[in-house]
């Protein structure tokens, strides 16, 4: 869980031995020559430091989320190229952030317009958390186990105390590649990727059917990813032809993960379990064993990937490209028994049928594309079809019964009944056709249709589904100057089978959004204008508006829309400027039925929720030469924040009857949420000579978040009246503010 | 590392060595074969009376000269041709060069392509230029992909004549400054609190996206959203015991890839995000309502719904229906 850094002073030397031996060997600022080889490159580092008290341990969960910010020597980048004096060999070793977390390196040869082979090695930290506590130890890989507590201040004491180290997962990539191009029209390719992926992540397992307890630890990830991939493209003059094969290996090398949960347990010395459930006596029996739970983690798996694709040239101005891929997908992890729990687990309902799936997906990708221009007009017809195809052929098992958790003891009822394991199938048609003509030179106009089907089968709500959509598009460069798009694009799904009426037997899974019915709106419009080579300006504007028409529940509507613009300006070679702002848009609404009640009658529970997310963006970057050929500045900041809000109101306008009149069962108005990211960085950047280079930096960054779900959000919620206790880790992203200076010293021989 | 493992990556390398060493092993011949009988042909005045040679045009442009020989189309075209037709060099892709010099030179003199912005050459034929040469590969849909029907140009994107950018002769520095020009909003998502490490340089536009064109409708590389999301996220492809419908159609019915505001890149906030389908009535928690303040306002603290169904994207465990072991 805590990542093992490399040492400052091995940094330091890295840095010092790079500059050292780049600037004895290259005396020249020019290419130099070492062996009758080519040689140039560039080599920075320096070392960089916190102008106020750096992010604390506890505020670097954002800061640092994907990036090793640590402070000290660093050896930013250092590259060095090679090749032959005629051009025919190169070879390059690149390397950036050495000896830190998020370290990448590079290694590249090749014969100039013949081969070239690269092998790249990424390390990508992920930090989930630094603010994360636990009670429990973790024993052996992914087996948790709650410490013997004696009484419930101890529990708390003890739960609120143990700090996690940093909660993180890093990836590392490897990457080898070779590609020949043995003629001119021919290139092969062959690549292998492996990632592997080691840490934790926050993790929730629940102990109970819903309402009871629940508790967050970590999932244990320890996982690797192998990807081979082989393809090849010969491409003629009139065609081209593109094959390829990939396997992708998912090895996860854990199969579970157990929690202890320490709500159920009797304290030392006593009978009296904490019983974090009011709702039951903490002296149940059930409340005092088993206190330990199981849940699965993700399986080994593997896919085959086939592809082939090819596209031809024929008369009439016209072109057919086409491919088809076939994927087979397999998983044949053996299951986890029902529960772990040892009375209930010979109970002969919770026998499993089969060790395994037998899990076999088949994926079918059929593309037809049509490119025509046949007449001698400026006049281009296409046409599209596109069919995705997926079949689960996985084993349909049927579990004599089920269990919830592992937590009921001995006389709890399996779930009775036979819970199948059905395999979903699904088709996905795509097709579209559009005709596009230039009216007069500047102006280009299209006009299309679409449509698409989704066959989901008769184990989904919907098994069909339709979806129809026009587009309507106006390219036009009126002037050197203007370019504008503009794109109108509505649609409409329907579906023939879908209920729209409320009923009991669709319980609370009745209203899917992704297959209702919905009209779409939908307008992009871009502008650019460069008056000058050196001045440009891109506004831009999007609108997109959907209405589930006829949706009972659920999704009611969406906006969305967005405005912006970009500016960039370089008055002199000296002098560089960019800016940017968007300004962003969603708002939608949802409205559902209050629990407890009977999903057809309860009109009264009815209650709709507004949410509504607002971001707002800037970027500025400028670049000047303040001494020419001697001082350069430069800058750039990034400003980004965003708002969420939810509220929810109940949606009758009359509140009678019996329901309204417990107090608790009124809607809620859930609090915004917001969040606020500043990044600015500046440089001077001094060049000696052609070759050498001292950077000074600063870089602020700031980082604020209002999030009633996370924030203070503490370890344990003990029992209290009328409720049930649930454990977290405690994790939240906190605010922070960061000062970053910094010095470089870079040396560049070209 | 277990038995299992080891022959697995075993046969993999070994599939892998084969591989290479047969290439290497026929790399002798390819070369021969594909080398002109003089390699810088370039410099050179060719036979074809209508091209005037890269050292002609140095002459006038030593600048540009100079900047494209350091890349690599530049080492290709200059001292390692191929054909005649790379062995062009400058005019492989401007066109012959006669009438410009007869002409003495100067802005549009000579007919010659410029890929200038306002270059009055029709965009189709000047990508066509570059894709007599760049049509294997990730441009075979290029043709009716949603950049080549709207009139973008290749040199939109790339530069040719200079190096501006690490990787692709990309014509600004990074991929989400040159992507970022015309989809500003995808730019801006990348700055949202929730996201992708774009911003720290780890993962590319094209990580993800073909801009030359692909099968699907938002230029995907591979053939649909999960297969693109499963390269890395493999853990999530299954096939699982208890699928999640939603999960298994696509990856942005509930993440928005490019950025968000809220956690795990969902486009909404959790519970909402799950009650869009979910209405979760039958005493289910979750709602705001229910038997009190604090026992309802738990379910919705943290991960939400996700406290207790921690297996959303599906579970290989036999009681795991509800995703929740």
């Amino acid at each position: 869980m805590k990542p093992t850094r490399t040492t400052p002073c091995f940094v330091s030397a890295l840095s010092v031995s790079a500059l050292l031996v780049l600037g004895a060997a290259g005396s020249v600022p020019a290419q130099t020559q070492f062996g009758g080889v080519n040689v140039e490159g560039s080599v920075e580092a320096g070392v960089r430091g916190y102008l106020t008290d750096d992010p604390k341990n506890k505020e670097r969960g954002k800061f640092e989320e994907y990036r090793d910010m640590s402070a000290g020597p660093m050896l930013q980048q250092l590259q060095l190229k090679f090749f032959t004096p005629d051009g025919g060999y190169t070879g390059e070793i690149l390397g950036s952030k050495w000896g830190r977390e998020d370290q990448e390196f590079s290694l590249r040869a090749g014969r100039t317009g013949l081969w070239q082979f690269q092998f790249d090695w990424d390390q990508l930290p992920h930090l989930f958390s630094t603010t994360s506590r636990t009670l429990l130890h973790e024993v052996s890989r992914g087996v948790w186990v709650a410490p013997v507590i004696g009484s419930l201040s101890d529990f708390n004491g003890q739960a609120t105390s143990r700090e996690l180290h940093d909660v993180s997962v890093r990836w590392d990539t490897a990457r080898l590649r070779f590609t020949l191009t043995p003629t001119p029209d021919l290139e092969l390719n062959a690549q292998y990727t492996r990632i592997r992926k080691e840490g934790d992540r926050p993790f929730g397992m629940s102990f109970g059917s819903p309402g009871n307890n629940f508790l967050e630890l970590l999932e244990p990830i320890e996982q690797t990813v192998h990807d081979f991939r082989l393809g090849g493209t010969l491409a003629r003059e009139k065609w081209q032809l593109q094959f390829g094969y990939t396997l992708s290996v998912f090895r996860n090398d854990l199969s579970s993960v157990r929690f202890d949960n320490p709500c159920f347990q009797a304290p030392v010395g006593g009978s009296v379990a904490f019983g974090c459930s009011a709702g039951e006596s903490p002296t149940a029996t059930s409340n005092v064993v088993p206190k330990t739970g199981q849940s699965s983690l993700p399986p080994d798996n593997m896919a085959h990937t086939f592809n082939i694709a090819g596209s031809v040239s024929l008369p009439r101005r016209t072109r057919i490209a086409g491919s088809l891929t076939y994927s087979l997908a397999l998983q044949n992890a053996d299951f986890l028994p029902h529960t772990i729990n040892p009375s209930i687990a010979a109970n002969p309902d919770l026998a499993l049928p089969q060790k395994s799936l037998n899990g076999n997906v088949q994926t079918f990708n059929l593309n037809v594309q049509v490119t025509s221009r046949p007449l001698p007009l400026p006049l281009t017809l296409s046409a599209k079809y596109r069919m995705y195809d997926l079949q689960d052929n996985s084993d349909q098992i049927s579990f004599p019964g089920s269990i919830d958790s592992d937590r009921p003891a001995a006389g709890i009822v399996v779930p009775a009944g036979v819970t199948v394991a059905k395999r979903l199938s699904f088709t996905h048609h795509n097709a579209d056709v559009d005709a596009r003509y230039q009216i007069v030179q500047p102006v280009a106009t299209t006009v299309g249709f679409g449509w698409e089907r989704w066959n989901r089968g008769s184990e989904r709500e919907v098994r069909e589904s339709d979806e129809y959509f026009a587009k309507a598009a106006i390219d036009a460069t009126p002037f050197d100057w203007l370019l504008a798009r503009l794109t109108y694009k509505p649609s409409f799904r329907r579906d023939a089978d879908y209920s729209r009426t409320v009923n009991a037997s669709n319980g609370f899974l009745f209203r899917k959004v992704d297959e209702a019915e919905r009209d779409r709106q939908r307008v992009d419009l871009l502008l650019q204008f460069t008056p000058l080579d050196t001045l440009w300006v891109t506004p831009m504007a999007s609108y997109r508006y959907d209405d589930y028409l006829r949706s009972a529940f659920g999704l009611l509507w969406e906006t969305s829309w967005s405005a912006g613009i970009d500016f960039g300006w370089s008055p002199f070679e000296r002098l560089s400027f960019s800016a940017g702002y968007v300004h962003e848009v969603d708002d939608r609404d949802l409205k559902n039925r209050g629990t407890s009640f009977n999903l057809s009658s309860s009109v009264n529970a009815d209650w709709t929720t507004n949410m509504k997310d607002t971001v707002d963006t800037f970027h500025v970057e400028g670049k000047a030469a303040l001494i020419p050929d001697r001082l350069d500045w430069t800058f750039g900041a990034n400003y980004s924040t965003s708002s969420g809000t939810r509220e929810t109101r109940l949606s009758s306008a009359t509140l009678p009857g019996p329901p309204l009149a417990v107090p608790g069962l009124l809607p809620k108005r859930m609090p915004a949420a917001d969040d606020l990211l500043v990044m600015f960085t500046t440089a001077l950047r001094y060049h000696f000579s052609q070759s050498w280079t001292a950077s000074l930096f600063y870089t602020f960054e700031q980082f604020r978040k209002n999030d009633w779900r996370t924030d203070g959000l503490t370890p344990f919620i003990p029992q209290l009246a009328g409720t049930t206790g649930s454990i977290w880790l405690g994790n939240d992203a906190r605010n922070y503010d960061a000062h970053i200076a910094g010095v470089t010293l870079a040396y560049i021989f070209k | 590392m277990t038995g299992r493992r080891w022959r697995l990556f075993a046969g993999i390398a070994s599939a892998a060595a084969v591989f290479c060493a047969g290439i290497v092993l026929g790399l002798p011949f390819s070369s021969r074969a594909q080398q002109p009988e003089k390699p810088a042909a370039a410099a050179a005045a060719p036979a074809d009376s209508n091209y005037v040679g890269a050292e002609t045009c140095k002459v006038c442009h030593p600048e540009q000269f100079s900047k494209f020989s350091k890349t690599r189309m530049g080492r290709l075209f200059l001292l390692q041709a191929r054909s005649p037709k790379e062995a062009n060099a400058c005019e492989t892709c401007h066109g012959p060069g006669k009438a410009h010099v007869d002409a003495g030179g100067g802005k549009g003199k000579g007919g010659l392509i410029t890929f200038a912005k306002n270059d009055k050459t029709p965009v189709e034929k000047r990508n066509a230029v570059c894709l007599d040469c760049h049509a294997k590969g990730a441009r075979v849909f290029w043709q009716g992909s949603a950049h080549e029907s709207r009139d973008v140009a290749c040199t939109n994107c790339h530069k040719i004549m200079e190096q501006v950018s690490p990787k692709a002769q990309l014509a600004k520095e990074t991929e989400i400054e040159t992507c970022g020009t015309c989809h500003l909003q995808k730019r801006a998502q990348t700055m949202r609190s929730s996201h992708m490490p774009l911003r720290e340089g780890k993962i590319t536009c094209t990580s993800c996206h073909n801009p030359h064109g692909t099968v699907t409708q938002t230029l995907l590389k591979e053939q649909g959203v999960n297969e693109t999301c499963y390269t890395c996220h493999t853990e999530k492809r299954g096939p699982f015991l208890w699928t999640h419908p939603p999960v298994q159609e696509s990856c942005v019915n509930c993440h928005d890839p490019h950025g968000s505001n809220w956690e795990k890149l969902l486009k909404a906030a959790k519970p909402r995000l799950c009650q869009q389908c979910h209405a979760p009535g039958g005493g289910h928690p979750g709602n705001m309502y229910g038997r009190g303040d604090t026992a309802s306002l738990k379910f919705v603290m943290g991960h939400q719904c996700t406290n207790c169904h921690a297996l959303i994207h599906g579970s290989n465990h036999p009681s795991g229906k509800f995703f929740k072991r």
